[in-house]
């Protein structure tokens, strides 16, 4: 029997990406969810935003083993030292993989991994609760043990404008039309986990096996459904107001690099590359890494400063028609741009999609 | 109010069980205390009921930090608000605002390590402090299973807060144990109430099979036959891991693992599953039980040798707080001893990791006065684990403040060492011996404790003969998931109040 396969299948769809321009170790870094200026540069890159931090417990270790199953079943083969590339038979071995079991299309890693752990973590215990004021029973252990979450909740309950004894009725409301929506998921991924009045929910490891789906699968199911909550309530807010409420506090956006936050400081200073560069003694390349993770992070960022409108056009144009987001292709097209000024166009077009 | 009054109103109890009301008495007349009563009788009541009857803090050492917590939310589930834990799971921020409101509290837990930093002291020394537990007071002495250095310094704090009246609790103590207790406390002159170790209503058997292979055919065999629940313990997280799928995949779909390597949210379903009913079976290591209330608990099996006869006991004692007849089961192999002593060796730094520290400090003399920022370092070059590390590092702080130099340090260390896997080599012999005794198992346990079998026992332990009839289930349990899950309905369950 194959070990992990719907791991397997998510790191053939990488390294299918990737197309052999990056080594193998920058899917674990992707998957992990590092946030360091390449990773997250070759995630908007790549096109593999979604899977950002979606098996941040990976370990190289098994990433190793994994890989070289796929390799011993010639499904990948190397181009060069760690950089692989998939075999026909591998890319027709990916398309049945993903078939079978698909990744779920709300999977969105990049936008929602600081989110999605705190949103569980209040809307279990917040569930948890009503379930026991239901049934007037106030001798429970709280499912959720982390202080901030006890006294998140305790302000909720307490001040949100919502009558305390409707809050049930739409967070019912609420989360089954949510729910509802999801055409690859099943809800129940999510709600065999929830804990109420004698009834305590299913681990994750419980509920893939009562749903007959591997671990790694039901995780990404698991992430996908609430990746569809959080995204639907933040694009229909008035449809879901307690949701919402529930995560109005967190902080959505990718926290920069410290070294890139210092750089944007100084940006916003008014001191150009050069100057920062030399003051804080670092190559010229590395600030403009900074400058691409800015422009990833922080959507008001203008990056006109940079490259003109008009070469933003042209590469924007090229990189249509090369129809891949390789830098190269795109320099081709576009001789008089350069790398930066293209890095930074592309970082603007990822975030658009 | 009368003791019996506040028992039913606070904790609704009708009636004390045995011990309890003699404790507290002793604790209410100010009088500094020693009980020592067996696990699942209830020992946290002794000092929950006397905080509410007399005014100021209640303050509670607790070695644990799991079991701290339990506890914590126990008295929190009972209704108490006035409840902090103050340890390391705090924030910063959560730590100083705890501090300086700490008057506010009436239960104030509190780990060994966060009571030596000065400003908790001088926060403590504020406080009118009603009653000072130590729980699980064992790990004071060097005799006990459980030793934590930590634990050494607090008949120190103890005075340096004005030798409030003290609660000193265990559920396990040997002679040697009680009076370093009393001493290391400064309570010599204390009232003690012991009460026997034994627990009638636990038979106890030892089923010793030749190999592996027929060990783990026995333990399938006993888990699909034995009346749940159950607990099984292991040594290992793996075979724990493994056993529990491979109970599920031969059909026992009520059976989890629960070990320190899951995370949390995990551990606490398990856990609350367990106690809901919804598990039959616990396939265990050592991290859990520790504060779980749950008294129908049938039988206890040990897979692998544990390390003490204190921990079996604990350990085994989580069968049958409501009473009824349960069993405890050990099963053993020629040649399972190996496993502890195994174990026990790995706890401490061994000879050469000492020596090589020892060299890399005469080239490193600056990491003397400040070894914890070498932290990482020293455990990478020299391979020391976790637990050897904090082993390492407490002994080594305690005697550098006292100004001893670091090369007679790190050879007083070695014989430390020594001298402790030495005294739990001794204590698995002892485990070895019982084992392998041919009289009566209670009687054997007993006088481990310096007590006597005085009471008859209808189902006692193998060696006596026993009907293991009586512990079979009656009835075959229903595997089958009965209705189809739909997940809208449990939706409406959890939020939509029935009529």
């Amino acid at each position: 029997m194959q070990r992990r396969p719907y791991l397997k299948s998510i790191i053939m769809y990488c390294v299918n990406e990737l197309q052999g321009q990056r080594t193998i170790y920058s899917i674990l870094h992707l998957l992990n969810g590092k946030k360091s200026s390449q990773t997250i540069q070759d995630a908007h890159l790549f096109q593999l935003t979604p899977f950002f931090r979606t098996f941040g417990n990976l370990s190289r270790g098994v990433l190793d083993q994994l890989a070289e199953d796929i390799l011993n079943s010639c499904w990948m083969t190397a181009i060069d030292e760690k950089h692989y590339i998939l075999t026909a038979e591998g890319k027709k071995e990916l398309e049945r993989s993903l078939l079978e079991c698909p990744i779920p299309s709300s999977l969105n890693g990049w936008l929602y991994h600081s989110t999605s752990e705190l949103f569980w973590k209040r809307i279990t215990l917040l569930i948890q609760v009503i379930s026991h004021l239901n049934n007037n029973n106030v001798k429970y252990l709280p499912i959720q043990r982390k202080r901030d979450i006890h006294e998140w909740l305790k302000g909720f309950l307490g001040t949100s404008g919502f009558v305390r004894d409707e809050v049930g009725v739409m967070l019912y409301r609420e989360l089954g039309q949510c729910l509802e929506e999801l055409s690859d998921i099943n809800p129940a991924v999510l709600t065999l986990r929830m804990t109420g009045y004698n009834r305590i929910g299913l681990t994750a490891v419980q509920a893939s096996e009562q749903l007959g789906i591997s671990q790694d699968y039901y995780h990404h199911q698991f992430l996908g459904a609430i990746h569809h909550i959080l995204a639907s309530a933040k694009e229909n807010s008035a449809e879901y107001p307690l949701i919402n409420k529930i995560v109005s506090d967190a902080v959505n956006e990718v926290q920069l690099t410290l070294s890139a936050q210092k750089t944007y400081t100084m940006l916003k200073q008014g001191l150009d590359l050069d100057e920062i560069s030399k003051m804080r003694k670092l190559k010229k390349s590395t600030i403009e890494d900074h400058v691409v993770e800015v422009a990833l992070n922080d959507n008001r960022f203008n990056i006109t400063r940079y490259v003109s409108e008009e070469k933003q056009k042209l590469i924007l144009h090229a990189a249509n028609r090369a129809g891949s987001m390789q830098l190269k292709q795109i320099r081709q097209i576009v001789p008089e741009s350069d790398y930066f000024e293209i890095r930074l166009v592309m970082a603007k077009l990822g975030e658009g999609q | 109010m009368r003791l019996d009054e506040v028992l039913e109103r606070k904790f609704g109890y009708s009636a004390f069980r045995p011990g309890q009301k003699e404790i507290i008495e002793s604790v209410l007349a100010g009088r500094n205390t020693v009980a020592m009563l067996p696990t699942g009788t209830g020992k946290s009541l002794c000092y929950q009921l006397p905080g509410y009857m007399i005014e100021g803090q209640v303050i509670i050492i607790s070695p644990l930090l799991s079991l701290m917590q339990d506890q914590a939310e126990q008295l929190m589930m009972n209704g108490e608000k006035k409840v902090i834990a103050f340890n390391s799971f705090l924030s910063r921020y959560e730590k100083k605002q705890a501090l300086t409101n700490l008057y506010q509290y009436k239960f104030i837990f509190i780990s060994p390590e966060m009571l030596y930093y000065e400003s908790v002291q001088s926060q403590l020394k504020k406080l009118r402090i009603a009653l000072f537990v130590v729980d699980e007071a064992h790990c004071i002495s060097q005799w006990g299973y459980d030793f934590r250095p930590d634990y050494l310094k607090l008949g120190e704090v103890r005075r340096k807060i004005g030798n409030p009246v003290t609660l000193a609790l265990t559920a396990t103590a040997t002679h040697e144990v009680k009076t370093d207790i009393k001493k290391s406390l400064g309570i010599l002159d204390c009232s003690e109430f012991i009460y026997s170790v034994d627990r009638p209503n636990i038979a106890l058997t030892v089923e010793k099979v030749e190999n592996f292979r027929v060990k783990t055919k026995r333990l399938v065999e006993l888990a699909e036959s034995l009346e749940g629940p159950g607990i099984i313990y292991f040594s290992s997280k793996k075979m724990a891991e493994q056993t529990a799928g491979m109970l599920r995949g031969n059909g026992a779909k009520r059976v989890m693992a629960y070990h320190g390597g899951m995370d949390q949210e995990s551990r606490i379903l398990v856990q609350q599953q367990f106690i809901h009913g919804q598990l039959d079976l616990i396939c265990a290591t050592s991290a859990f039980g520790m504060g779980i209330n749950k008294d129908n608990i049938r039988y206890v099996i040990h897979f692998h040798m544990p390390l003490q006869i204190e921990s079996y006991l604990q350990e085994i004692g989580r069968a049958g707080r409501d009473g009824k007849q349960s069993i405890a089961i050990m099963l053993y192999t020629p040649g399972d001893e190996q496993l502890p002593i195994q174990i026990a060796e790995n706890e401490f730094p061994d000879k050469s990791q000492i020596d090589w520290i020892s060299g890399w400090m005469e080239e490193n003399p600056n990491s003397i006065t400040n070894i914890s920022a070498y932290e990482e370092q020293i455990k990478q070059l020299s391979g020391l684990t976790e637990i050897q590390w904090r082993i390492f590092y407490d002994f080594f702080e305690r005697k550098a403040k006292s100004g001893q130099g670091y090369k007679r340090i790190l050879q007083e260390m070695n014989g430390y060492c020594e001298g402790r896997i030495k005294l739990k080599r001794n204590s698995i012999e002892e485990v070895y011996r019982w084992i392998h005794h041919d009289n009566c198992r209670r009687e054997n346990i007993l006088s481990f404790f310096d007590e006597e079998k005085n009471i008859p026992v209808q189902y006692c332990c193998d060696i006596c003969g026993l009907q293991f009839d009586e512990f079979i289930r009656s009835t075959k349990s229903d595997n089958q998931d009965s209705m189809l899950y739909d997940w809208k309905s449990h939706l409406e369950y959890l939020l939509i109040p029935s009529e």
